[in-house]
């Protein structure tokens, strides 16, 4: 089975995020760049498929982002991926939702695959549109939210978590799949999974080798960032040391009263 | 854009309140743009639903009750919305963000060549121009965006956001024509889960438990108590949903639900990040944790340092006997 795994390369969602007031744009410098983390249980889920498949399946992964970011991808190389697809280009630079996935559809047509995995959302935008909207643009059956994935003769049977409770779909391939994160925990990069990594090839596009027929980036966005301010700030509250089980409870319930909440 | 259009999610014609709050302030938008106000409703149970939607000021109502909208996952409901819009012309879609919503939009906007603004909780018009606020990077930022003119836009609305009034004449409930497909991803089975409990993001009170509760019977005897005596509902943290101690629809945060009740009580759950932009817009928050300097403390209006399995069912009592 050829698969093809979708990763963002974000700032680490565990440093503080800020919009640069002049751009209006996230500021990457000096925030260290990571796989996005859905990404990542994407790309396990493309692993283990691989692994189930056998024979002459591979993995590639596939990302959209800013040149300097590209060696970010080796994290995903040495996870097990076999090899990569990169599309950069300074005019990519702005691109909304509408222009991203239009973009990434068009380089994807470039890949041969059976199956796509995307990741569900991504930590720094969180539309979690871009999945639906590569599959309209590539026509491809789309089953989301994926926790566990057989393979059904020429298709799959996927168990999706759904808001009430869970699903099971069944699909025919080529298709694309996003990932829950009750799929299993991404596997770390072995030593020689690190080391084999430095060797395999990440594959770049521009926009030059793709036939766009429609504007990317700022220009070619439907959205435009208009202004952007901090919430409104929650102050820390204050604690209290519960002395015994009684004693807190009076304070959560004097406080309550206080809030005219009981 | 001119018109709005709603999209209404529902079970078997079982609906969430978020369906109303969309139905009122398509009115508002709708009046506001020049256009008219339409809702469309697919699948089993659909045209009950319709009948119960005429309570609010909508101008049209599109059903469809069609077996492939529950026997295909989303193509047909993408196809009937689709149709839908061509027919009613430019307009504003409004859609529900949740779990299908976000897929629903995802794929709609590609055939309606449509921009789209994630996670909305307040939109205006200014100058014809439609501007939508959300919360960004995990609510470290709040965002206004511009749908620029275009025939199409959408917005994936936060429930919980607008009011939910009804009103108006009764709108014209009209049947959609079936667009000619076949259908890929064919649903075998759908199970409920965690069913009949108050919708999570819609309580006014929500208890959530995270690892320090230890296992599943905590939620049952300990939490539960507790959100039935202040009229709310259990919640979790991702590790409680994780450990199999509750189904995941309980689980709240960036994998979860965003939730904004009126009170939230976090009860051993540490306060990660990935938590906090699901329940950090509520209106009071209080942590109970046996460690003081948990991060959850940071963002909590009281927080209370001892032990859940001592305090809370203390605190279920005093508040039992408050009401008498
Ligand atoms: C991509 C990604 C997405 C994620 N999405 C989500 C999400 O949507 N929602 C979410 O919640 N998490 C999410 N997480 C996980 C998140 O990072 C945390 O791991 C998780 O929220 C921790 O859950 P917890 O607070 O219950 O557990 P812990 O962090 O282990 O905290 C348990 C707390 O209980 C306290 N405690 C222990 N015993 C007692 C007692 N007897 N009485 C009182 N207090 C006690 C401890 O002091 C501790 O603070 C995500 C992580 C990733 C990587
Ligand atoms: N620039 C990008 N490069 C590669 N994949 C992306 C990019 N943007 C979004 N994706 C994929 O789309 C998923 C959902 O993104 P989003 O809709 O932006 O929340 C992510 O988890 C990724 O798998």
């Amino acid at each position: 089975m050829k698969i093809v795994v979708t990763v963002k390369l974000v700032p680490d969602p565990n440093a503080e995020k800020r919009i640069d007031p002049q751009t209006k744009r996230l500021v990457r410098s000096g925030v260290e760049t990571v796989l996005n983390p859905y990404d990542e249980y994407a790309l396990e889920a493309g692993l283990q498929l691989k692994e189930r498949a056998g024979g002459e399946s591979r993995v590639t992964v596939f990302s959209m982002a800013p040149e300097p970011l590209k060696e970010t991808l080796r994290k995903a190389l040495a996870m097990g991926a076999d090899d990569a697809a990169f599309l950069s280009d300074t005019a990519l630079e702005g691109s909304d939702v509408w222009a991203t996935a239009y973009a990434i559809a068009h380089a994807l047509r470039k890949l041969d695959f059976d199956l796509l995995i995307v990741g569900g959302l991504t930590d720094d935008s969180s539309t979690g549109a871009v999945p639906g909207a590569l599959a309209e643009h590539l026509g491809l059956p789309c089953v989301t939210n994926a926790r566990k994935v057989e393979i059904a003769g020429e298709g799959l049977e996927v168990e999706r978590e759904t808001d009430a409770g869970y699903q099971t779909v069944r699909t025919p391939l080529p298709a694309l799949l996003t990932t829950a994160l009750t799929f299993g925990e991404p596997r770390y990069a072995s030593l020689k999974g690190i080391m084999g990594a430095k060797k395999k090839t990440i594959a770049s596009m521009s926009l030059a080798d793709l036939t766009l027929e429609q504007p990317v980036g700022t220009s070619g966005s439907k959205t435009e960032l208009r202004s952007f301010a901090p919430p409104a700030a929650r102050g820390k509250g204050r604690t209290v040391e519960a002395a015994d089980g009684l004693a807190g409870a009076q304070a959560i319930f004097d406080f309550l009263r206080e809030k005219k909440l009981v | 854009m001119k018109h709005v259009i709603i999209y209404v999610e529902h079970r078997q014609g079982e609906t969430r309140k978020v369906t109303f709050e969309l139905a009122t302030e398509a009115r508002r938008l709708a009046d506001q743009l020049g256009g008219e106000a339409h809702a469309v409703v697919l699948g089993a149970g659909a045209a009950e639903l319709a009948g119960r939607l005429k309570a609010y000021p909508l101008d049209t109502i599109h059903v469809s009750e069609d077996r492939d909208v529950d026997a295909f996952l989303l193509d047909p409901v993408v196809d009937y919305l689709q149709v839908a819009a061509t027919a009613i012309g430019p307009s504003l879609i409004l859609i529900p963000n949740t779990l299908s919503g976000r897929d629903v939009a995802g794929r709609l906007l590609v055939r309606l060549a449509a921009g789209i603004v994630a996670d909305v909780v307040e939109v205006r018009v200014e100058d014809g121009v439609v501007l939508c606020t959300s919360p960004k990077l995990g609510g470290a930022l709040t965002t206004t965006c511009a749908l620029r003119p275009a025939e199409y836009g959408i917005a994936t609305i936060r429930p919980n956001s607008f009011e939910a009034t009804p009103g108006g004449a009764g709108a014209a409930v009209v049947p959609l024509e079936k667009p000619a497909k076949s259908y890929a991803a064919a649903v075998e089975r759908d199970v409920e889960e965690g069913a009949g409990e108050l919708a999570l993001e819609e309580a006014p009170v929500v208890v959530a438990g995270g690892r320090g509760l230890g296992g599943p019977e905590p939620f049952e005897t300990l939490l539960k108590p507790l959100a039935q005596a202040l009229g709310g509902t259990v919640g979790a943290s991702r590790a409680a949903a994780d450990a199999g101690w509750v189904p995941y629809n309980l689980q709240i945060g960036q994998t979860g639900k965003t939730v904004t009740p009126k009170l939230y009580i976090a009860v051993g759950i540490s306060g990660a990040i990935q938590h906090k932009v699901g329940m950090r817009a509520s209106g009071t928050i209080v942590a109970i944790n046996k460690d003081p300097a948990a991060p959850i403390a940071e963002f909590s209006d009281l927080m209370v340092a001892g032990d859940a399995f001592r305090i809370v069912p203390e605190l279920t009592k005093l508040i039992e006997n408050a009401k008498g």
